[in-house]
């Protein structure tokens, strides 16, 4: 990009008649108690429950609805990380309680308690990635052994992508935090990646339990 | 998405601040920028998968496969959608550096050339929706005729098998994901939020972002041509274990469906946000326009069941690219696993394509009967009913696959149950028309053609909704003679009827009524000559999806065949008009047709920022005939009243 500070002005300035555009838009009447970007990312979250509700649909498949399925899970001699998971399910269980501790902080209009509550969620979603990726490495199957792995794979390689744009939004976040954005009455910025935050972290409990516990 | 709630002040250029300064040409938003940014983003997506296979030592270390599939379907369009300055306003919002929170420079239309750039006007972006729609919709039909052109006698004349089978495969996808879904989209992005008496859409950006996927998707689907192998050829159901098993092109189908679906779902959200949050003082829900509530439904079922064919084709995909067994029999897989989750979508997708006609309908039968809507409550309460039926009938369309026989009569009586609230919508169509002043202007004639042929397409709907008859019609021409009474003869006429009936609000210019006539007369016709004998040719026995067939069905096969021709034909007719009254038709008035909803209310086309003040509306949208009824009114010039 370049460093010219306003968006979309400069590029249409010899093209647009400027003058034509008399005055902005007249306010939208709010029709509505709910906040436009709050309700947009509930109903995105909506959306995405029912993504990880394919994947889900396909694990019942594979395990309950297939006469094939096998007895045990996952079919022998496979065995899942078990142990290994459930540090990671608490270590992202954390970041749901240091993400509230950064929004919480910013109603206080205390910047310093935003930051550092965003730099240490950052930090915990980023071990539970690497984590998973050793995991992935070492874990002694690949996609090519059989359902359970496509299914193990897929819902966990699916939660991963969702905590990486989850830090994305965090980190975007971060950046702003650090340029000195946000306040007690304005701190949409942050509260909105922290609710997808919650339902990433939500999110991962059900997989756990649904492919290591159960 | 969340910028719009941002204060300047925090943010925003401050006075004082020095001008911006200048981009240079290949800087700038647009095709020049996109022209550089498209093939980068591809080498870095090359790069990307190059480097990953040469640590994890696979061999090739460049494999085209793969290259194409991360850098021509994943990496390249977003350099595309980058290079054309769609994520430009974000860009700077999420690096923390000055944005104007309400920047308009993006917004509104001042020549033709501004439709072919990134804006942020809702009234822009559905005339490029339906623009760019339009275009699939004559590929579309083009692919069809060619496989008409086959199917015309018997034995093999211009096609071998796999060129045929990808010939239907790819007329079916372009005309359902980038042609009926999000054709509906453009007309309710134009008409919604001016009839809720909003200045925009709740998000104007993302609504540009969810147009530009759109011709991604369009082109992945007909790029699939070029792939070695040919295009997918497994039909748009695309069903496992087949298709991880087809040449390269199928992957063109899987990730199209991800763009289309990605632009559809982000619309949907946009929608209902905007409905819930955006509605004029006075606009309660119960005060709606039925268009309004059509949109709210399809858009409710488009963010609930979209991720489902999204996962499906990931499943597919995954089957094929990542040798994972979700859908492969020999290694703890389940086969029928992808049709449910598949019909999941799919099913709830017959409704997305036809929920919006169902409101374009209500719309056009109201104003040019003269007549308050029959049962206007009803008439919302029913796509209510629709919409959460929709959920409960997919394996109807698994009556022959060999699911659980217990499925099948829950299925059966869940899917007639449907009936029950169309025909609610039908009826109260026809008491609407009953003792009505009819004007039978072109919008009104497709909307009267859409009520015939889609009675029939719903009755041969509950046909095969039931076990006995689905078991002998599954795979005929039955079923092609069904969907597509459905979906030309439901969703097509309705999009004809929109597009007639607002294109006086889009251009500010009349269309020609004579050839809006003809149009309406010669679809109407050769649409029924093409599609009726296929009801016969199915219950015959005919299979569908085949490129050759038994001589006795020549025949019909002929009649058919010149149907399409003509049908085709009939589009040219229809798109001269459109471009020559678009350039040099009469000036048309506000409200050439006397309508009480409030698009009718501002000019033609409607300012940049639709009011100069939010209307009060204070009455129901279709008193038409009431003495003294108003809907909405507004500050100086007010509402006209309505006439009957």
């Amino acid at each position: 990009m370049s460093d010219i500070p306003i968006s979309g002005g400069p590029h249409l300035a010899g093209s647009h008649p400027q003058e034509a555009i008399p005055h902005g838009p007249p306010p939208a009447n709010r029709s509505s108690r709910l906040d436009a970007a709050t309700l947009g990312m509930f109903l995105f979250i909506a959306s995405e429950a029912m993504l990880f509700g394919a994947f889900f649909t396909a694990y019942f498949f594979v395990r309950v609805v297939n006469p094939t399925a096998t007895e045990t899970w996952p079919p022998a001699p496979f065995e899942f990380p078990v142990f290994v998971a459930g540090v990671n399910t608490a270590i992202l269980v954390t970041s749901s309680f240091t993400i509230h501790w950064a929004t919480q902080a910013i109603k206080r209009n205390d910047r310093n308690g935003l930051r550092a509550g965003l730099v240490v969620t950052i930090l915990l979603g980023s071990a539970f990635l690497l984590t998973q990726a050793i995991e992935y490495a070492h874990v002694g199957f690949n996609t090519g052994d059989g359902a359970f792995a496509s299914v193990f794979f897929g819902l966990t390689g699916l939660h991963g992508a969702h905590v990486f744009v989850g830090l994305s939004l965090l980190t975007i976040a971060a950046v702003r935090a650090f340029r000195g954005h946000f306040s007690a009455e304005h701190h949409h910025g942050v509260e909105i990646p922290g609710i997808y935050w919650h339902f990433v972290d939500v999110m991962w409990i059900i997989v756990f339990f649904a492919v290591y516990v159960l | 998405m969340t910028s719009t709630t941002e204060p300047h002040s925090q943010h925003g250029l401050r006075p004082g601040d020095p001008p911006p300064r200048r981009r240079g040409i290949f800087m700038r938003p647009g095709y020049l920028r996109a022209s550089w940014v498209t093939p980068l983003f591809f080498l870095i997506g090359m790069y990307i998968v190059v480097a990953l296979r040469a640590l994890a030592g696979w061999d090739p270390v460049y494999d085209w496969e793969y290259i194409v599939l991360i850098a021509g379907m994943v990496t390249a369009p977003i350099g595309f959608l980058l290079g054309m300055g769609v994520f430009d306003y974000w860009l700077y919002w999420i690096s923390g550096r000055p944005t104007v929170a309400d920047d308009h420079a993006s917004h509104g239309a001042y020549s033709w050339k501004d439709y072919f750039k990134v804006n942020t006007d809702h009234k822009v972006i559905g005339i490029q929706y339906l623009v760019t729609t339009f275009f699939f919709f004559v590929a579309g039909g083009f692919l069809a005729m060619l496989f008409r052109a086959e199917l015309a006698e018997p034995g093999m004349q211009f096609f071998d098998t796999q060129t045929f089978n990808g010939l239907v495969s790819a007329h079916a996808t372009l005309m359902i994901f980038v042609f009926i879904i999000p054709a509906f989209a453009g007309l309710a992005n134009f008409a919604v939020p001016l009839m809720l008496g909003a200045p925009d859409m709740a998000f104007p950006r993302l609504n540009a972002l969810s147009f530009w996927m759109l011709p991604v998707a369009g082109a992945l689907f007909l790029a699939s041509f070029l792939a070695p192998g040919g295009a997918f050829a497994t039909g748009w159901t695309s069903y496992a274990p087949l298709a991880s098993e087809q040449p390269f092109g199928q992957v063109f189908f899987n990730m199209g469906v991800q763009w289309a679906g990605a632009s559809s779902i982000a619309t949907a959200l946009n929608f209902l946000v905007t409905i819930i949050t955006m509605r004029a003082p006075g606009m309660t829900f119960w005060r709606m326009p039925l268009l309004v509530w059509a949109n709210f439904t399809t858009s409710l079922l488009v963010v609930i069941a979209t991720p489902f064919i999204a996962g499906s084709q990931f499943f597919v995909m995954f089957d094929r690219v990542m040798h994972t067994s979700f859908f492969t029999p020999d290694n703890g897989g389940y086969v029928l696993g992808y049709q449910h989750i598949f019909w999941f979508y799919s099913h709830p997708a017959v409704y997305i394509m036809v929920l919006p006609g169902f409101g374009i309908i209500s719309e056009v039968i109201s104003v040019f009967s003269r007549k308050p809507i029959f049962g206007y409550r009803l008439m919302a309460v029913s796509l209510i009913g629709i919409l959460v039926l929709a959920f409960s009938v997919w394996a109807h369309h698994m009556f022959v696959a060999g699911m659980a026989d217990w499925l099948r009569i829950p299925m059966m009586i869940s899917t007639l149950l449907i009936a029950v609230p169309t025909g609610i919508k039908v009826f109260s169509w026809l008491a609407t028309l009953w003792e009505g002043k009819l004007h039978l202007s072109t919008p009104m004639l497709f909307a009267l053609g859409f009520i015939s042929t889609f009675v029939i397409g719903g009755l041969s709907g509950v046909y095969v909704a039931s076990v006995p008859i689905d078991i002998h019609a599954s795979d005929t021409y039955f079923v092609v003679a069904h969907i597509h009474y459905v979906l030309f003869g439901g969703s097509v006429f309705t999009i004809f009827a929109g597009l007639y009936y607002w294109f006086p609000k889009m251009t500010g210019r009349m269309f020609d009524e004579r050839l809006g006539k003809l149009h309406f007369w010669l679809t109407f016709v050769t649409f029924n000559l093409t599609f009726f004998p296929m009801h016969w040719l199915g219950l015959d026995g005919m299979p569908r999806r085949v490129a050759d067939y038994a001589g006795t069905y020549g025949a019909l096969n002929m009649v058919v065949s010149i149907g399409s021709f003509v049908l085709g034909a009939s589009v040219v007719i229809f798109a001269y008009n459109i471009v020559v009254s678009w350039a040099r038709g009469p000036v048309a008035e506000s409200n050439p047709w006397k309508a009480m909803t409030i698009e009718w209310q501002v000019s033609s086309p409607p300012p940049v920022f639709n009011f100069d003040e939010i209307p009060q509306v204070v009455g129901g949208p279709y008193e038409y005939g009431v003495p003294g009824a108003r809907h909405a009114v507004l500050r100086g010039g007010a509402l006209q009243e309505a006439h009957a």
